[in-house]
């Protein structure tokens, strides 16, 4: 043992007594850790689960075969909900409404922000197909009446006609509504909404977890100094920062 | 193989069974004495009457001084290892001066004060509306109030918060630095004052339980504004699915990823890790199909071709759990007859040792029933039974990787780490808390209603 390695410690002990914080070593913390019991049923569940919320239906019918976890919703469902996204997201609005009021009418009509949105997103791609004049008669006829209905309803629309003012769209204040992103957007509005319908959380359970491991390791370092996971990739236990 | 880490692997998967074992309920010992009446005994005797129910007290002597207050405790402290806590009283005479006071004292409490007058207590006075703690000394703070009014008390342990209702509505709240146990309490100081209580007996005014809902409500919008690397979710899936040989599944999810709007990217910067999972990836995809089919014969027949240095040890903890599923195999199917010859050759030199006893004996146990899926070991004829047998193979062969980087890490995914980390520290935090809020059950989470 150095002097070195004396002075250090008693520099980590003062420096502990100081801010009156907890220190756990490495091998506590382990020992806390293996008590930890986590059941293989429980992580093949969550595993399923953003499969399932994120739409990856073969993953999740393969998972199904491999692991013998149930989704816990019909499969079935996931490829509509997958088909309408998809229909956002190549610009085919007209199809992707069509498809939800197939899947359930009720979307649409008891969510006016949603339909607005899509209709929305309608008239963006008429504009950025060069469909002036039909872009303007959809605007008059579908839009400007839920406008009316609602203030920022009219405030988006407005945003949407300005596109017709430029010639060139791509370089105008408004152009990020031809960005791939608003498509992007609409398609998770509309995908939330669907899972919302089938009574399903929207979001995977997943990512909120590991958000939830970030929030707790930062309370805990108010309190104590133990070894954290500063990446979450590799999953390595750090040295306590004494 | 190191004979150290061969152990080190059987006995986490034998945990494993075990917990598989254990019924889904993990309340563990968190069932504590709640509340229910008031406390006859430890209270200023000589100034109030307690009703019989011991559910309300009146003032009935003339007050002189400050030291001669009806005051009371419940009969137990409110309880911490919840959210929160709360209590109601309704104010059925204020008396002559309406001094009625509600609070929360803890054990040492002097029983002839109002409550916040004396260290490590807290109270609502209803002849000021003022808040004290600690000291005579009063802060603004909410309404009065008198006859008629409903008012309560709150303990939030997540925010380590004391608060205060009346007529169902909070009227203000104030940091709980007293961290030991505090008992409800209520006062009455003045001629005919009349107070009667709720424990929960009968319905809050205020609703607790929207509480409750909006404060975890608040936790988890703070959760999610947390960023996350991009794609961890993915990264962490795919992990998932290499270190257990879901390689069917694995491939569909790379295609999907790669093919989608914008196509997700992986980030392939942890090389090492993805090396130690690729590692015999479609050997151990077909050996946990075999299991999970129940083909267990066909299986130990492959890890003879492929690796057997695995099961050179006939009484080795991989072949047993191998033995035992194969017999669960032979009960499911109905072969009583082989089950038993098979028990009496493959299982009965397991039966001495301890860390095997218990399985051994729940195996053999199948064959007393006359529909075992229905026995109390009837969980061994399930999925996860097999599972459990797989992912042991499945370990067993990863720690054969002469390129394994972390010995430990054979035993489960990166996943499993994280969410063990997230357990320690949440159950860590709320240890250094003195044990106060709601415990986190990785379970229930998972497992909680759909919104």
């Amino acid at each position: 043992m150095s002097i070195f390695w004396v002075v250090r410690q008693l520099a980590h002990i003062q420096e502990s007594m100081a801010t009156s914080k907890k220190v756990i070593t490495k091998e506590e913390w382990e020992k806390k850790l293996k008590d930890v019991k986590i059941r293989k049923e429980d992580m093949n569940k969550l595993v399923m689960n953003f499969l399932v919320t994120e739409g990856y239906v073969d993953a999740a019918e393969k998972f199904r075969t491999e692991s013998g976890t149930e989704p816990d919703i019909d499969l079935a469902t996931i490829m509509d909900r997958m088909a309408v996204k998809k229909a956002v997201q190549c610009g085919n609005v007209e199809d992707a409404i069509e498809k939800v009021n197939d899947l359930n009418p009720e979307i649409l009509d008891t969510n006016p922000q949603l339909f607005f949105h899509l209709q929305q997103q309608r008239m963006i791609e008429l504009i950025r197909n060069g469909k002036i004049e039909e872009a303007l008669e959809f605007a008059q006829e579908e839009l400007a009446p839920r406008g009316e209905e609602n203030q920022s309803f009219l405030e988006e629309l407005e945003r949407t006609v300005a596109l017709l003012a430029f010639e060139d769209v791509s370089n105008c204040p408004v152009g990020e509504l031809l960005d791939i992103s608003q498509r992007l957007k609409t398609a998770s509005e509309v995908n939330a909404a669907i899972l919302t319908s089938q009574s399903h959380e929207k979001d995977p359970k997943l990512p909120s977890l590991l958000k939830m491991l970030i929030w707790a390791q930062n309370q805990l370092d108010e309190k104590a100094a133990y070894p954290r996971i500063n990446d979450l990739t590799s999953a390595h236990l750090e040295d306590p920062a004494v | 193989m190191v004979a150290n880490q061969q152990e080190l692997i059987s006995n986490y998967f034998l945990e494993q069974a075990k917990l598989n074992a254990s019924s889904i309920t993990e309340n563990g010992n968190e069932n504590e004495d709640l509340p229910t009446e008031l406390n006859t005994i430890n209270s200023s005797g000589g100034f109030l009457v307690v009703s019989t129910d011991k559910l309300s007290v009146q003032y009935t002597s003339v007050n002189l001084h400050g030291h001669d207050v009806g005051v009371i405790q419940a009969n137990y402290p409110a309880p911490v290892k919840q959210l929160s806590y709360y209590f109601e009283m309704t104010v059925m005479n204020a008396g002559t001066k309406g001094q009625i006071a509600i609070g929360f004292t803890n054990e040492s409490f002097k029983m002839r004060r109002q409550p916040g007058w004396e260290a490590n207590s807290y109270g609502y006075h209803g002849d000021d509306g003022l808040l004290y703690r600690g000291n005579g000394k009063g802060e603004t703070f909410g309404p009065t109030f008198t006859t008629g009014d409903i008012v309560g008390g709150g303990i939030n342990y997540t925010s380590q918060e004391i608060f205060f209702t009346k007529n169902g509505i909070v009227v203000g709240t104030v940091y709980k630095d007293v961290k030991s146990q505090l008992f409800p309490t209520i006062a009455v100081h003045s001629q005919n004052e009349e107070v009667s209580v709720n424990f929960g007996k009968e319905p809050f005014l205020f609703d607790a339980k929207a509480y409750d809902a909006q404060e975890r409500m608040k936790q988890q919008n703070i959760i999610e504004k947390i960023p996350l690397p991009q794609n961890v979710s993915y990264e962490m899936v795919r992990s998932y699915l290499l270190h257990y040989g879901y390689e069917d599944t694995l491939n569909v999810f790379d295609m999907a990823t790669s093919n989608s709007v914008p196509p997700i990217r992986i980030s392939q910067q942890n090389g090492f890790a993805e090396q130690d999972n690729t590692y015999a990836l479609s050997q151990r995809k077909t050996l946990r199909q075999l299991i999970r089919m129940g083909k267990i014969d066909a299986a130990l027949g492959k890890l003879r071709d492929w690796y057997p240095q695995i099961i050179l040890e006939d009484n080795s903890p991989i072949c047993f759990l191998l033995h035992s599923q194969k017999f669960i195999e032979l009960v499911r199917v109905g072969k009583l007859e082989d089950a038993v010859k098979y028990g009496r050759v493959e299982l009965a030199k397991f039966f001495g040792l301890e860390e095997y006893k218990e399985l051994v004996q729940e195996c053999v146990a199948l064959l007393a029933y006359e529909e075992p899926l229905k026995s109390p070991v009837g969980y061994l004829l399930g999925e996860s039974q097999r599972e459990v047998v797989a992912d042991a193979v499945n370990a067993m062969i990863l720690s054969t990787n002469p390129n394994l980087k972390d010995p430990l890490g054979c035993l489960h995914s990166q996943l499993e780490s994280l969410l063990r980390q997230l357990t320690a520290c949440c159950l860590e935090k709320r240890s250094l808390n003195g044990d106060q809020g709601e415990a986190f059950h990785l379970h229930r989470v998972l497992h909680s209603g759909k919104h």
